[in-house]
This record gives structure tokens, C-alpha cells and sequence, in this order.
């Protein structure tokens, strides 16, 4: 516990994670805020965009688009420690270094949900006011505030440890950042959208298959297909999976590399 | 020259730092060399060396922060690993140790009374310590290095540990800060801790340690009581004909 208490402190005391949460929101809320309008211009492809359920839910969807934020926070837990060099005096509280990183994973995962349950709120409240303008809009599906709510969590959480676990790979934190901002804002969004049968596999793709979005085209050309997608249960599985993978990854290199 | 094996052979009281046939490898490096010498406690040690002879490397080791290639440290018999709350057995300055510079000194006191499972109703009493009592609410971002290091040595007594590994403590204080540092040493000394000091401030050095330890190249080249080391010399002198010799 007294390492959990650790971790919750340094969380809270440090003002940057308060600009991260901010961040995400703001991410969050222009994804919904812009998405109506980029739908209405999808008219060739989609029948009557806002008039589809799908499509007015894939606007409250877009609110989940700030994870990749919160993947930045789960690098920054480890990282700060080495870019700060405070990892001597947080290793040499414990006998077993494994004691403060399973903290520092607990901690993130926690912190990772709640932040992208917040993000995703204030996108999805964004979303509907954005939709208020466009009469045609019908309404989003009854379960689509409670499904995005658990599908936040999770992939906040799950993101989040992917960070810890990058964190602990890369422990320079300018390079560690930089590789998590491209790789989740470019190569991941391309591959899920331009690459299906590879991009499903991935964390993006896993989070548009969570979504379980059905539109009903009539253009005879899209770039993807939500079809493709993972089913929502293989989807989550695979994410807890690589969640696992990094889980592992962390404890590895974490316990067996030295701390300078 | 002395040999550790005599210093070994002095003490009869219990030990509380061992080093036995410690060595380091980094991929082509031999940082430390079967360093083997033990530590008696209660008193101030200066452990001494060139840039580059292994010192940082041996700490790192006897702290558990960095794996021996071969032999083992031990604290109070254990090794790092071994210790249930290590916290209260080592407290420790590192000149690779920080501070969150985004926090206030008192904030950072705090995580690591949290992490030490330590109280930290004490944190006023270590800022009055370390004379930073005033600044306790200020981010460190703007401490100078002395000030980083008063900071540090409260750190390093958060959980009021029996042994205390300071590397290059004196690092950016000034004299009065020198002077001060080594009073605290002293004090501490005498109420039993065990103080093992690395440092190029060997004037300095001369007025606070018990015994010294000195290492080039990874491996001993003296260790004993500081008098019977130095002789009439300076330690300065001592140091310098013993590592030329080497």
C-alpha cells in the first residue's frame, strides 16, 4: 500500500498531469465537435449520414479518440522518474523492484480510466450539443453513454499500461513520447483505416471494434469498412491481452536493468 | 599499504557494510574488481578514489540499484534484496539522485515518507535539519545545489536509518555548508550511525572520516584507519603517492 500511496501522490502533485487531463478533453470535444459536420459531408457514401443511428452514435464514439493522451501519462510515470532521477530514491524504497512498478501500473491503470472516462464525457456532451444543430440528427442508440463510459475505462486503463510498459522500454522520456505520439497518432490510426486486416489487430482497430459501428453505405468506394472490425468481446479480450504483454514487458526490463 | 584485510582483521564489533569479492562488469569495462572490505559500525568511512575507479559503481551495487557481475554487498549482513524495509536499515545521497522539480521540497519529502511507510508529521523537523525550513514550500526547480543537497541528505534521513551512503555529499555547498555537513556527520556518528562517504574534497575529508577506503581502477589500494593510512601526512599526499604508486 505504501507504494500505491506513493504513486497516488505523485500523480496528484504534479500540475502537468492536470494539463494532460485537459488535453485529452479538449481532444475529445473536437473530434465530437467536428464529426457532424464531416459526416454531413459524407452524403455520397453514407445514406442520409446524421439520419443513421450508427453514424450518430460513431459522433459520441469519437469522444474515445483521447486515449491517445492517456497513453502519454502511462509513459510519463516511468519516464519523469528518469528524466527527474528520482527512480533511485523510488527503488531504493523497496527490496523488490517490482513492488513500486506493479504501484506505478496500478496507479496509471486507475488514473488512465478515470481520465479517459472524463475526456470521453465531456466529448460525448460536446457531441450532442454539436448534433443540436443539425435537425435531421436522430437520436443516439439508449446505451451508447453507458457503452462508451465502460469502453473508456477500459481502454484507458489497458492504454495507459501500454504506457508504463513503453515507459520502461524507452526510459529516455522525450524519445519515449515521440514514439508513442507516432506510433498512436499516425501509424495505428493509418492502419486501422487505410490496412484493415493488419490494423484490426491493433490497439485503434481494437478500440473501432469495441464500438461495434454498423453504417449502411451505398457509395461503391470506402477506405474501410467497420465491418472488419473485431467483434466487441475479441476486441476487449485482445486489448487485456496486450495490456498483459506490457504488464510483462514492464517487469522484465524493470527488474533485470540497472537504475542510473 | 594496507590491506583490507587488515582493517577486516581490527574490527570486532558487529559489521554493517560488507563488500566480498564485489565485481562489476560493464560489456568491455571492469568498473570494480574483487573489491572485498567491511565496514565497522558506528563510524564515518571515506571511501576514496579517482574519477572513474568504481566508487559510484560499488554503491550502486551495495544498494541494489545495480546487479554485481560476481559477490556480494551486504547491509547489516543482508543483502539489499534481503532487507524487509531497507529504508530504515540505508539511507542514501547519490550524486545521480534528484528530485521532482515540479514539486515543492516538502512535496517531495512526502512521496518518500509514503513510499518508506514513514510518518510525515517529521518532515518540519528534517526541513529545520537541513536549514531549509524556510524554503520547505518552494519548488526545487529553484533550489541551488546545496540546497539540492540538504534536501537530499533529508531525504536520505526520512526513516531514521542505522547506515547512511552519501556520495559526494558536499558536492555545491559552500563553506559554511561544508562545515555544517560535517557536523551533522559527526552527530550522527555519534549516535551510532554508520557513515560510508564518497568524496574528491579530501582536505574536508580529513577533518570528518574515522577510516578511509581508497580504490583506483576498481580495485583497493588502502584501507584503514584514517591516522594509520596518512601516516604524518596530508591525506591528500597519502592519496596521491598511493594511487601514482598503483
Amino acid at each position: 500500500m505504501r507504494f500505491i500511496k506513493a504513486e497516488v501522490l505523485k500523480l496528484l502533485y504534479a500540475r502537468r498531469n492536470y494539463g494532460i487531463l485537459l488535453g485529452a478533453m479538449a481532444l475529445s470535444s473536437i473530434g465530437t465537435g467536428f464529426t457532424p459536420y464531416a459526416l454531413n459531408r459524407m452524403k455520397g457514401v453514407l445514406v442520409s449520414p446524421l439520419t443513421q443511428t450508427a453514424a450518430v452514435d460513431s459522433v459520441y464514439s469519437k469522444a474515445l479518440g483521447a486515449y491517445i493522451l492517456v497513453v502519454i501519462l502511462g509513459v510519463l510515470v516511468v519516464t519523469s522518474e528518469f528524466n527527474q532521477k528520482t527512480a533511485i530514491a523510488t527503488y531504493l524504497a523497496s527490496p523488490k523492484r517490482y513492488q513500486p512498478l506493479v504501484a506505478k501500473i496500478l496507479v496509471a491503470s486507475v488514473a488512465g480510466a478515470i481520465m479517459n472516462l472524463l475526456a470521453t464525457l465531456v466529448g460525448m456532451g460536446v457531441a450532442a450539443y454539436a448534433l443540436s444543430f443539425y435537425p435531421e440528427a436522430v437520436a443516439p442508440s439508449s446505451s451508447i453513454w453507458l457503452s462508451d463510459s465502460l469502453i473508456a475505462m477500459l481502454t484507458g486503463a489497458i492504454i495507459a499500461i501500454i504506457g508504463v510498459g513503453i515507459g520502461s522500454l524507452i526510459r529516455n522520456q522525450s524519445l519515449a513520447v515521440t514514439v508513442s505520439l507516432i506510433w498512436f497518432f499516425i501509424i495505428d490510426r493509418l492502419l486501422a483505416v487505410l490496412f484493415v486486416e493488419v490494423g484490426k489487430w491493433l490497439p485503434t482497430g481494437l478500440i473501432s471494434g469495441l464500438e461495434n459501428l454498423q453504417f449502411n453505405y451505398q457509395g461503391p468506394v470506402v477506405p474501410f469498412n467497420p465491418g472488419d472490425y473485431l467483434d466487441p468481446w475479441p476486441a476487449a479480450g485482445l486489448l487485456t491481452v496486450y495490456g498483459i504483454a506490457f504488464v510483462a514487458i514492464s517487469l522484465m526490463t524493470t527488474t533485470r536493468r540497472d537504475i542510473d | 599499504m594496507l590491506l583490507p584485510r587488515f582493517y577486516n582483521h581490527r574490527l570486532k564489533c558487529m559489521a554493517s557494510i560488507e563488500f566480498h569479492n564485489l565485481r562489476k562488469v560493464y560489456k568491455d569495462l571492469v568498473a570494480v574488481s574483487d573489491l572485498s572490505v567491511t565496514l565497522q559500525a558506528g563510524r564515518i568511512t571515506g571511501f576514496l578514489g579517482p574519477n572513474g575507479a568504481g566508487k559510484s559503481t560499488a554503491l550502486k551495487c551495495l544498494l541494489g540499484l545495480a546487479k554485481p557481475t560476481s559477490g556480494t554487498c551486504l547491509l547489516n549482513g543482508k543483502e539489499y534484496s534481503d532487507l524487509d524495509h531497507p529504508g530504515k536499515v540505508v539511507g542514501a545521497v547519490l550524486d545521480s539522485s534528484g528530485f521532482n522539480q515540479a514539486l515543492t521540497a516538502r512535496q517531495n519529502l512526502k512521496i518518500i515518507c509514503a513510499a518508506n511507510d514513514v510518518d510525515d508529521s517529521k518532515i518540519d523537523s528534517l526541513l529545520e535539519l537541513v536549514e531549509l525550513g524556510a524554503v520547505g514550500n518552494k519548488r526545487t526547480r529553484g533550489f541551488s545545489m546545496g540546497m539540492k543537497q540538504r534536501l537530499a541528505l533529508a531525504a536520505a534521513l526520512i526513516a531514521d536509518p542505522e547506515i547512511l551512503v552519501l556520495d559526494e555529499p558536499a558536492n555545491g555547498l559552500d563553506p559554511i555548508g561544508i562545515a555544517w555537513l560535517r557536523d551533522l556527520l559527526r552527530s550522527l556518528a555519534k549516535q551510532g550511525k554508520t557513515i560510508l562517504v564518497s568524496s574528491h574534497q579530501l582536505a574536508e575529508m580529513q577533518h570528518t572520516v574515522d577510516d578511509v577506503v581508497i580504490i583506483n581502477q576498481g580495485e583497493i589500494i588502502a584501507a584503514g584507519p584514517l591516522k594509520k593510512i596518512i601516516g604524518r601526512k596530508s591525506l591528500e599526499e597519502a592519496f596521491l603517492a598511493l594511487v601514482r604508486k598503483k
